[in-house]
């Protein structure tokens, strides 16, 4: 059993359109090191170019927010999800 | 021919359930004085579902959706089998129409739609924000258009 990881729709041009994707375990960091060498133009969306989260980027590892687990070092094991949760934001001023 | 384009009206439609319409514009309008904001869900293209949400800046001139609720919500999303319709703010008082605010942190790739108190009934209207890289300030602002089925 792989991991499942959610696609936000921002990321689906990047992802021939899928909104799910299985990758291998490992840790969150190399979760998305899969994800950009199957979809290099993905690269720099998540990720900053310093191999960091992008702020306006949350990731979540089954229930639990990224950022306050281990961030890219988070361990990800067989039959976990993984979601990736663009911010939400705006207003008139 | 792309002069003519620029003139016709939009080209996409979002169709909305009376009931859907006015479950969100009462939720906008319980969220004042700050703006207020949500989640509509579709399926099949279709929107099925509101979802009231927190505006986790506490602003009557901004909103952010709250990463943990967020995540509830999506997740509900796809327990469903649904996908994620659009989302929607209130513009408290001004009109409904997308804010240099509103481009600069666009991010998902479905209308966006917004409820003006500044009219009275609420407007509203939806539009896409078309942007190169997701992070950029800037974006083109595409109008859907809103019909409302009574």
């Amino acid at each position: 059993m792989a991991v499942e990881v959610r696609i936000p729709t921002v990321f689906r041009r990047f992802t021939e359109g899928s909104g799910a994707v299985e990758v291998q375990p490992g840790t969150v960091g190399t979760l998305f090191e899969q994800l950009e060498t199957r979809y290099p133009d993905l690269r720099g969306q998540v990720r900053t170019a310093d191999g960091q989260l992008h702020r306006f980027v949350n990731v979540y590892v089954n229930d639990e927010d990224a950022r306050y687990l281990e961030k890219l070092e988070t361990k990800v094991t067989e039959g976990d999800t993984v979601s990736i949760l663009p911010s939400v934001a705006g207003g008139q001023g | 021919m792309s002069d003519a384009g620029a003139a016709e009206g939009p080209a996409e439609t979002l169709v909305l359930p009376a009931d859907i319409t006015d479950e969100m514009i009462e939720h906008c309008k319980a969220g004042r004085p700050n703006e207020a904001c949500g989640i509509l869900a579709s399926r099949n293209g279709n929107i099925v579902k509101v979802f009231r949400m927190t505006n986790a800046t506490l602003s009557p001139l901004r909103y952010s959706l709250d990463p943990k609720e967020q995540f509830a919500v999506y997740s509900a999303i796809e327990d469903h089998g649904w996908e994620l319709g659009a989302v929607f703010h209130s513009h408290t008082h001004t009109e409904a129409y997308p804010s240099p605010t509103d481009v600069r942190l666009a991010s998902e790739n479905v209308p966006y739609l917004i409820v003006s108190l500044a009219d009275d009934p609420p407007s509203v209207r939806a539009f896409r924000i078309v942007k190169a890289n997701w992070t950029d300030a800037e974006g083109a602002i595409q109008e859907v258009s809103v019909s409302v089925l009574r």
